[in-house]
């Protein structure tokens, strides 16, 4: 091994020593024993899975398609994507993935054994220059087909062209995550598509969370400012690509990646702005590359996490003093963080109701990787951060991509690596 | 510009000959396990943003690291790229090159 490895490896090392370091103030010990099943491999890009209450698994694969595994484990190719031939029963040839686009996020409908219905969200290229779609769609009688697609949401921001920032190809920051609510409303999460206009836009659905029914249309119970588009929940958000509801206040609660510092969780407020305003020449700021400046200052180099959070903030209060704040944001950094799921069931211990997030790591400019699920404890009203426990693994940590909790009371995770696991505690 | 390729040029040159002096892919899989997996994932088939590296040569490879190694601005993941490469020798180059081209087919 060359002495180049030996280097890394022993930063790798102090990377880790200071982490736990500082992690150790802040987490509590972590004493829970889990087990790890892995339900699924090989898969291409897992992104999110739903659940009906005998443990059939409706999982997405980004650039692939819809898949149901059945509960005796039988695998049922549903909806192929733009190049994926003859694989599935039926193909949708306008959808398509790049770079983090593709098919997303997928919600089973509370009222499937009566009307069958699922939720998909996905990349499409039926109108130009693209759009993500929520897509409704009736599953057959055997599990075997889909059919009845119609597109309730065709408007959400796609970006089809790179720009000079770091991620910067097409298809960066669609969101992607559905979630019937308690209320019985589906909640869709978008992104920024690196356009600094967006999260501030009345009428660009991206960076938003709408909330709407089956068909589509807005909540009536939705309050956004005056002049906003009627789906809007809440607006001025990044990139959301988890939400979770509190297990008793039944809240809604998202996990939202930071640009090169700061991921947040955020309790939602209906009509709320998230405080995101990555405009040009604005709040001190000046010209940006592309009119976005997500990532500045010094977009392409590491840099002191807080002397980029000062200069642009995740949640900008001198802007918007109403801002919704967050109630964590990763100590500073910026690692990926990706989905949120409650732990329900006293299985779960002392870990009952406790959130969990999905960090998917990602290693820039001095950040550790930071691949990990973050269990976080809240106050009994969900309104407090009570404390953060890094919850230790059964098996190997990867890109944490989706977290959901299965009608059996285990926590699903899937990773961007292909694989699917069970952890039952 | 013109002293810069001629750096590439040059680092590509002493890079073949690493190679043809036998490059060790058991090496560069260590490499790869300590610096690229994160991103590349562990068959090195891309995650998200991270692209798939199968079905790259050697050359492909090692030209690509030397450009990283050198400030070259090649995609919009060079900001990812660059200080991951930056300490590479031309040995761990030809070793990670070794190793991805004949492992990720």
């Amino acid at each position: 091994m060359s002495q180049h490895v030996s280097v890394l490896s022993a930063c790798a090392l102090v990377a880790s020593a200071v982490t736990f370091g500082m992690t150790s103030a802040a987490h509590a010990a972590n004493t829970t024993s889990l087990t790890h099943t892995a339900v699924l491999s090989g898969l291409d890009n897992p992104w999110d899975m739903a659940f009906l209450p005998d443990g059939t698994m409706f999982y997405t694969e980004k650039c692939r398609g819809l898949s149901v595994r059945m509960p005796d484990g039988t695998v049922h190719a549903l909806l192929g994507m733009k190049g994926t031939d003859d694989d599935f029963a039926s193909t949708a040839e306008d959808l398509f993935c790049e770079g983090q686009a593709g098919m997303m996020g997928v919600a089973v409908d509370p009222d499937f054994e009566q009307n069958r219905q699922i939720f998909v969200y996905s990349t499409s290229d039926m109108t130009a220059p693209g759009t993500n779609r929520l897509m409704r769609m009736t599953v057959g009688d055997d599990f075997t087909s889909v059919a009845d697609r119609t597109d309730i949401v065709d408007d959400v921001q796609y970006k089809p062209k790179a720009t000079d920032h770091p991620f910067g190809g097409p298809g960066a920051h669609n969101g992607g995550r559905v979630r019937f609510g308690p209320d019985g409303y589906i909640y869709l999460t978008t992104g920024d598509t690196h356009n600094g206009e967006v999260p501030q836009s009345p009428t660009l659905i991206g960076s938003k969370v709408l909330r709407i029914d089956r068909d589509g249309n807005a909540a009536a119970e939705n309050t956004p400012p005056e002049g906003f588009d009627p789906r809007t929940y809440t607006y001025g958000h990044r990139n959301v690509q988890g939400i979770a509801f509190h297990p008793t206040t039944n809240t809604p609660i998202v996990a939202e990646h930071g640009p090169w510092h700061s991921d947040e969780i955020t309790v939602l407020v209906n009509g709320g702005n998230a405080g995101w305003d990555p405009r040009p020449n604005m709040a001190g700021r000046g010209d940006c590359p592309d009119n976005y400046c997500g990532y500045m200052p010094n977009q392409m180099e590491g840099m002191n996490r807080f002397e980029r959070a000062a200069f642009m903030p995740m949640t900008d209060f001198d802007t918007y003093p109403d801002a919704m704040p967050p109630l964590w944001d990763n100590n500073g950094w910026s690692q990926g963080t990706s989905s949120a799921a409650f732990l329900t069931g006293e299985a779960w211990g002392d870990w009952e109701n406790a959130m969990v997030v999905g960090i998917m790591g990602i290693g820039f400019g001095g950040t550790p990787i930071g691949q990990r699920i973050d269990v976080i404890q809240l106050s009994e009203d969900g309104t407090e951060l009570v404390d953060v426990t890094e919850m230790t693994l059964p098996m190997e940590a990867g890109r944490f991509r989706s977290l959901v909790l299965g009608p059996d009371g285990a926590l699903y995770a899937s990773v961007d690596e292909g694989e699917i696991h069970k952890l039952a505690p | 510009m013109k002293s810069s390729m001629l750096v590439i040029i040059g680092a590509a040159l002493a890079l073949s000959a690493a190679q043809a002096h036998g490059a060790e892919p058991a090496d560069g899989e260590e490499i790869y396990a300590s610096v690229c997996r994160n991103c590349h994932g562990p068959t090195g088939k891309g995650m998200a943003s991270f692209p798939s590296l199968s079905g790259n040569d050697a050359d492909y490879i090692g030209t690509r690291l030397t450009q990283y190694r050198a400030g070259e601005t090649v995609g919009p993941n060079t900001p990812l790229m660059s200080p991951m490469a930056v300490d590479l020798s031309d040995e761990d180059i030809a070793n990670l090159a070794a190793y991805i081209s004949t492992e990720f087919q």
